[in-house]
């Protein structure tokens, strides 16, 4: 831990504190104007190129060393396209510039999960919800045993293997998500539901498959089986990188969890309070923060999830030394040693008990005077 | 035998769409339209685009933009609008501008005259230069030229409102239809004709046309619009098809005259120039939806709220402004952020309505168009 423990608040602390981080919000979004639309067009106009010149050297080119250029600038691509680009512009960072091509509601990304279904489960249910047990399902992906505070089940047993199996297969589970194939509830719904509900993924997969394993393999003739396996490549390295940034902006140790009763008492203020102490960062060079779609910024992101999110670096200075005032954890780290600190949570949750990283939290202002962390 | 009729055909008609799906998937939407525009700024399969070819002063305050639009272009009719789009520091702005010049001409033209103060008019006279390139989404506006002229024509224009009207000038001239027509143009002075010698040359090849430019600066005239003065200059003003554009005040004024000399028949004007919103907050407004049902709403809490209340249900999620499930398009009418105080005033901007409250009588789309 990096930090000290985050300190109870009082709930005039809590309006305090969000009061100042309105401000903060408030400020940016006034600035925002050529620079950033300059800035996601650039990404734009990257991943085009990345994209093109990895379809070509793996139609085209000959031996290992294009081959391996070729998946990697299409990984490059795809990577910049979900992340940069694809994740903000469907938060509605950009709907404010009024250009069609970057309206959030709009927005198709190349990825499996149909925007629709994405927009639901991450905009709404996690960013509204983040951390509230029973209420945020990113928690753990009703997959994963990822804090002590979700009941065990003799499934986690093997919870390592299926962390791995969904990092090889991270856009799948992300298309699959909001359709809930592991809800015992849904097993009972009537056919016609269900197939309404799962036909727009169904028809984008095998979109998405026709594209990247039909379409263009055939083009390239008897190069084929060389692009179809360079696709595959960049498909999962996009997979486990997306994988890699997601589960570390949430599950690593130091991350509170909240009772849904938090909700009742909320205010605006709670909220903030909830996403900073309910996520975290970690640090890298720029082109890591580009390559996690500024994701490794995620206590920003979960703040202010609307602004672009190249401004979220200069935002987390002032961040910082607001939970400083506040006596607020503002956790933080390498990539490799929140990586560590996920995967070592996944092995230890697979087996009943285990102690949470933090003790859940009461976001919500306490009524009283007395501040409360239950 | 009938079912036969009946029957829709399978095979190549259910194909294209296939077709043109995966030309979509795969190509357009997210690769094609950024090459074509690395390639040249006009290119798109999508979007309106021109360019400024040339740039003319017509006034001391009013600029005509003479544009070469992309393929896309289909046209207008004489009298019509077009929603400009500019990017002024990274956001889309639109605004409707008059079509200047007559259908079919090689290069269509928009005249506009700078508004003190006026976000678009002031950035496309001092921001565009001849090369420069602009949005042109939609053409519309029910204000055009007559197919058949069956009776006399009088125009009543009022400064930058002769935009339109030299559009139909030229229109009627090539279809023959200046045989009997008066142009009374209101000007504020002899510097503010706009249009002067297009009006000049039109006279001088059709002696049918008439045209009286009425000055507020002169001392013997009328200076606004006068009834007497009109029954002076056209005694026959009745028996005429009306057209009217200008300001507020002239239509009103036009109106009201027309309304006591020719009951029967309704004038033909111009309406998208006449929006002077007013805010008023808390008050009851009337929401118009696409297909022309309205209701009224209360003016209490967020537009969401209201629109709820009001027996709608728009979609919507986190209900505090951060999922953009609730974004919809507002054709018209102004409303306020409620966190920020920022305002939506201008046609056919996004807003969010949970986080929205609405200022003025709005047009809104609650379900737009989605792929």
């Amino acid at each position: 831990m990096n930090a000290v423990e985050s300190r109870p608040l009082t709930a005039d602390e809590i309006e305090a504190f969000g009061a100042e981080v309105d401000a903060l919000r408030a400020e940016v979004l006034a600035d925002l104007g050529q620079a950033d639309v300059d800035h996601i067009r650039g990404m734009m106009r990257l991943q085009r190129r990345s994209e093109a010149a990895g379809r070509l050297l793996l139609a085209f080119g000959f031996g290992p060393l294009t081959f391996v250029g070729g998946a990697g600038a299409l990984a490059l691509a795809k990577i910049l396209e979900n992340m940069e680009i694809g994740h903000n512009v469907m938060h509605g960072q950009y709907d404010w510039t009024g250009d069609p091509e970057l309206q959030g509601l709009r927005y198709e990304w190349d990825n499996v999960c149909t925007g629709d279904n994405w927009r639901h489960y991450h905009n709404v249910e996690h960013h509204t919800y983040t951390n509230i047990l029973g209420k945020d399902r990113d928690i753990g992906y009703d997959l994963l045993r990822v804090t002590a505070e979700q009941p065990w089940r003799p499934g986690h047993l093997v919870q390592p293997l299926s962390a791995l199996a969904l990092a090889a297969l991270f856009q799948w589970g992300v298309g699959m998500h909001d359709l809930r194939p592991l809800d015992p509830e849904a097993r009972q719904e009537p056919l016609g539901s269900k197939w309404a509900r799962w036909s727009p993924f169904l028809r984008k997969a095998g979109w998405q498959i026709g594209k990247d394993y039909v379409f263009y393999p055939v083009l390239a003739f008897w190069n084929a089986p060389r692009v179809l396996l360079g696709n595959l490549l960049a498909n999962g390295t996009r997979n486990v990188w997306a994988f890699s940034v997601i589960f570390c902006g949430h599950f690593p140790d130091g991350v509170a969890f909240f009772e849904e009763e938090t909700l009742e008492r909320e205010t605006r203020g709670g909220w903030y309070l909830r996403q900073l102490n309910g996520s975290v960062n970690f640090d890298g060079p720029r082109w890591m923060h580009i390559l996690s779609g500024h994701l490794s910024h995620q206590i920003e992101h979960h703040l202010f999830p609307d602004i672009p999110a190249h401004r979220y670096p200069t935002m987390s200075m002032r961040m910082r030394e607001i939970c400083e005032r506040y006596g607020q954890a503002y956790n933080t780290g390498s990539l490799p040693r929140q990586l560590w600190s996920v995967a070592r949570n996944i092995v230890r949750l697979s087996l009943p008990g285990g102690r949470a990283g933090r003790p859940t939290w009461d976001s919500g202002a306490p009524q009283g005077a007395e501040p409360q962390a239950a | 035998m009938t079912t036969s009729i009946a029957r829709i055909p399978s095979g190549p008609v259910a194909l294209r769409p296939v077709w043109r799906s995966a030309l979509r998937r795969w190509f357009l939407d997210r690769q094609l339209e950024g090459w074509l525009r690395d390639l040249t700024p006009t290119a798109s399969l999508r979007e309106t685009r021109a360019r400024v070819v040339r740039i003319v002063d017509e006034t001391h305050d009013t600029r005509t933009f003479v544009l070469a639009p992309n393929a896309r272009w289909t046209g207008h009719r004489a009298g019509q609008h077009v929603t400009v789009a500019v990017e002024i520091d990274g956001v889309r702005v639109r605004r409707c501008y008059s079509l200047s010049s007559a259908p079919g001409a090689a290069h269509p033209t928009i005249t506009v005259k700078r508004v003190p103060g006026g976000r678009v008019s002031g950035f496309l006279h001092d921001h565009i230069r001849e090369g420069d390139v602009i949005g042109l989404e939609g053409v519309g506006g029910d204000f055009v030229a007559p197919v058949r002229v069956s009776r006399p024509l009088l125009f009543i224009a009022g400064g930058s409102g002769i935009t339109p009207i030299l559009s139909m000038l030229d229109d009627l001239a090539a279809r023959g239809g200046l045989a009997d027509a008066v142009v009374l143009d209101h000007v504020r002075s002899a510097e503010d004709v706009i249009g002067r010698s297009r009006l000049a040359s039109l006279q001088a090849c059709h002696p049918g046309l008439r045209v009286h430019v009425l000055r507020d600066d002169d001392p013997g005239g009328p200076g606004r619009f006068d009834p007497a003065h009109v029954a002076g200059l056209v005694p026959d003003a009745a028996a005429r098809d009306v057209y009217l554009c200008g300001p507020a005040g002239l239509m009103d004024a036009v109106q009201a005259w027309w309304d006591g000399v020719q009951p029967s028949r309704p004038l033909h004007r111009e309406t998208f120039r006449m929006e002077v919103p007013v805010p008023r907050p808390g008050a009851a407004v009337r929401v118009t939806l696409p297909d022309g049902a309205a209701v009224t709403l209360s003016g209490q809490g967020t537009l969401l709220e209201q629109l709820e209340q009001a027996g709608l249900s728009p979609r919507n999620g986190c209900r505090m402004g951060i999922c953009r499930t609730c974004t919809c398009r507002k054709s018209r009418g102004v409303v306020e952020d409620i966190r920020t105080g920022a305002v939506s005033d201008g046609p056919d901007e996004d807003i969010s309505l949970c986080v929205s409250v609405p200022r003025t009588d709005l047009e809104l789309d609650l379900t737009p168009e989605r792929p």
